[in-house]
């Protein structure tokens, strides 16, 4: 063999090595215990239990809230989570004792609220699922300031509560559900 | 808030017409694969395309193409240094991919293209060290130091340039270039496959995606090769070999043609096998894509360059304007790829998995997958390519011995 075919034999030679080594490196590599139940870390199902539980349900908030609770439940948001709209249960919960105050939107931050799942120019929300509304719109249709907040008019927990309230009292429209 | 729009949207929410035509998930909403996607098929397709070219000449023997045989070949390593680059800059967590190389699995594609890559990567390395490997050996020589020591390694330090050695040589860079037909095509297939593998997405579930990728890869790579070559040749003031452009274009016209015919033949099964979602596809192609579809992909850069090629073709002309149509074609052909790649990757994700409405794609400019950092990216293989210049001559000076 010439010495140039014995160079190249070399480079063959380095380069199976070199795959070789890679497959040893790749074969050290790999979690423990991955693939023991499938193409996963099985060891990360216990990692994941072990995740602290950020949201409660609505009935987590219910036993001291009743108040709140009696309300929601009767109004047309009794599907939505409490949590939407005020923040995650262990922000305020610990082994079942208050650690902190959930903040409590007011004024102007209540529209904005509102209008994450009310408002007509978000296109995405089907109209059969979500009542939506334009809001200039539908404040000119009540014949009120611009400046009107949704709460002055629509009770948050239950947002048809005066209205239907007030229908009642005046006999003037037809009541709704 | 815009007046005509409010109300536009006001009367929308209020007739079932926004259910039908305008309803898109919230996930849907935001294009995901955004040009980082549009640019990975787009630079491993210059890559095949440019070794087509090469392949063509140290393969198949097409000897006119000698002049540019083994600047394809550095062209196309220049290239695929950068192939994985879009891809590590869309993940979050670029640093990530090593776990997914580490695990492979065939219930998902995505790990293939880590071992494909470095199959193909290890192979063009090869062939462009033993196709350069009489000039480096003759540089070595005249060389100090440090770069002499280089010199050495990259001639896998064996100065023999005795015809038999040559020989071997020759048969090496048969051998792998043989092996990297097969190498390049898995590579680019399988950018088409990664498409053509999305069941849920309509547009791109077609087993002809690896074939259309494939061809419009060749036609990209083909037209880079040919603008580069004129480019740089007039810039350091040389001749252009017009025997060498009228062989590419040939070849260009041949892939060009089956690209195209294959690109209208997906439409075309698409509208005649009208599956479930066809009404979504030809939503798609007539609404938000119509005008980057059917007038700029087809239209303006399909049909104007299938006039010109087939002039070319044709009619005898002077070699001077024949090389400038040529520079001409091979833009408009390099924009149609892109275009293409454009309405495949981000065409493909306009339409909600509804099936009833479509978003828009607003590109941005300074954003992780902006514009500039498209511009950057396709910058950085020409810097590669200015580097190995100074070690890899681009063009072969007369050599009357071995495989040149
Ligand atoms: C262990 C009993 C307990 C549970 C369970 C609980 N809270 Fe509270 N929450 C309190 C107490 C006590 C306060 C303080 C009341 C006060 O300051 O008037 C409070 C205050 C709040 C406030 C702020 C009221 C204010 O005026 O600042 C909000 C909002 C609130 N809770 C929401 C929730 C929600 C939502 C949940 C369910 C995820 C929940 N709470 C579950 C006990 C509880
Ligand atoms: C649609 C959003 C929304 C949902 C759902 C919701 N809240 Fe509220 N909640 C508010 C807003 C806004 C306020 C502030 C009310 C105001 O200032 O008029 C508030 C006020 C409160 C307060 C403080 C009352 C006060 O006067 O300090 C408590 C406590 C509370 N909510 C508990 C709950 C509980 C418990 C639930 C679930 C059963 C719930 N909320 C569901 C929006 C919501
Ligand atoms: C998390 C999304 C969400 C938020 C935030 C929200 N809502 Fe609602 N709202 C709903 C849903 C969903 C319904 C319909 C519930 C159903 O029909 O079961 C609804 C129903 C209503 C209705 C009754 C519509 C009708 O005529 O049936 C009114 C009024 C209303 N919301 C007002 C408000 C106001 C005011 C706020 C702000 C305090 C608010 N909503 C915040 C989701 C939301
Ligand atoms: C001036 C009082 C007032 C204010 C302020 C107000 N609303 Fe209303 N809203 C009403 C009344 C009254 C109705 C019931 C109309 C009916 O039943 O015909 C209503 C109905 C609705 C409905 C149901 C629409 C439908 O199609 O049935 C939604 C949703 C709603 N409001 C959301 C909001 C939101 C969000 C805001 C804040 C931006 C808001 N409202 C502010 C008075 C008000």
């Amino acid at each position: 063999m010439s010495k140039h075919a014995l160079r190249i034999a070399f480079v063959v030679a380095s380069v199976v090595l070199m795959a070789g080594v890679g497959f040893v490196l790749k074969a050290q590599l790999i979690p423990k215990s991955f693939g023991l139940y499938g193409p996963y870390r099985a060891d990360a199902i216990d990692e994941e239990a072990q995740r602290v539980l950020k949201h409660g349900t609505n009935a987590s908030c219910f036993g001291c809230h009743q108040y709140e609770a009696t309300i929601h439940l009767k109004g047309n948001h009794k599907t939505i989570s409490c949590e939407f709209c005020h923040g995650t249960y262990s922000d305020h919960i610990k082994n079942g004792k208050k650690i902190a105050n959930l903040p409590v939107k007011k004024g102007t931050e209540i529209t904005t609220l509102c209008l994450r799942c009310h408002n007509t120019e978000i296109k995405a929300r089907s109209t059969m699922v979500i009542k939506t509304v334009g809001i200039q719109d539908h404040l000119k249709k009540q014949n009120v300031k611009l400046t009107h907040t949704c709460n002055q008019c629509h009770h948050v927990h239950a947002p048809l509560k005066y209205i239907n309230e007030a229908k009642k009292i005046t006999g003037l429209m037809e009541v709704k559900p | 808030m815009n007046p005509t729009l409010y109300k536009a949207s006001t009367e929308l929410s209020h007739g079932a017409s926004m259910l039908i035509s305008n309803y898109v998930f919230p996930n849907d909403l935001h294009v995901h694969w955004s040009m980082m996607i549009v640019l990975y098929p787009y630079i491993t397709g210059l890559v095949d395309g440019a070794f087509i070219i090469a392949a063509l000449y140290y393969l198949f023997d097409v000897k006119s193409l000698k002049p540019i045989a083994r600047f394809s070949l550095l062209f196309a390593f220049a290239f695929l240094c950068c192939a994985t680059l879009p891809l590590l800059l869309h993940l979050g967590r670029p640093e990530r991919n090593f776990n997914m190389l580490l695990t492979p699995s065939p219930s998902s594609a995505m790990a293939g293209f880590g071992y494909i890559y470095a199959v193909s990567m290890g192979v063009l390395s090869f062939i462009v060290l033993f196709v350069y490997r009489p000039d480096l050996v003759e540089r070595g020589k005249k060389a100090k130091g440090f770069m002499k020591l280089l010199y050495r390694a990259l001639t896998f330090d064996s100065n023999d340039l005795s015809e038999k050695a040559l020989a071997l040589d020759g048969k090496i860079i048969r051998f792998l270039v043989g092996l990297g037909i097969p190498v390049a095509a898995v590579l680019h297939g399988y950018v088409g496959f990664i498409f053509g593998g999305v069941k849920a997405n309509p547009t791109w579930s077609t087993p002809l995606m690896p074939v259309i990728f494939l061809f419009s890869a060749c036609v990209s790579g083909i037209s880079a090769i040919i603008i580069a070559y004129i480019i740089i040749r007039k810039i350091g003031g040389h001749s252009v070999d017009s025997d060498c452009i009228r062989t590419c274009i040939k070849t260009l016209t041949g892939f060009f043609i089956l690209a195209f015919s294959f690109e209208m033949l997906e439409v075309f099964s698409h509208s005649y096998l009208k599956t479930g979602y066809h009404h979504m596809v030809e939503g798609l192609l007539n609404g938000p894509l119509a005008s980057s579809f059917w007038l700029w992909q087809v239209k303006i850069c399909s049909v104007i360059p299938l006039i010109l090629l087939g002039c070319m073709a044709f009619i005898p002309l002077k070699d001077a304007i024949y090389t400038a149509i040529s520079g001409l074609v091979s833009a408009i052909l390099l924009l149609q790829v892109f275009i293409m790649r454009w309405n495949v990757v981000i065409g493909g994700q306009l339409m909600s998995k509804s099936a009833r409405g479509y978003t828009e794609f607003h590109p941005e400019w300074f954003d992780k997958e902006g514009i500039a950092a498209v511009i950057i990216i396709m910058l950085i293989p020409f810097i590669i390519l200015f580097v190995l210049g100074k070690i890899f001559p681009f063009w072969a000076e007369e050599r009357k011995s071995g495989i040149q």
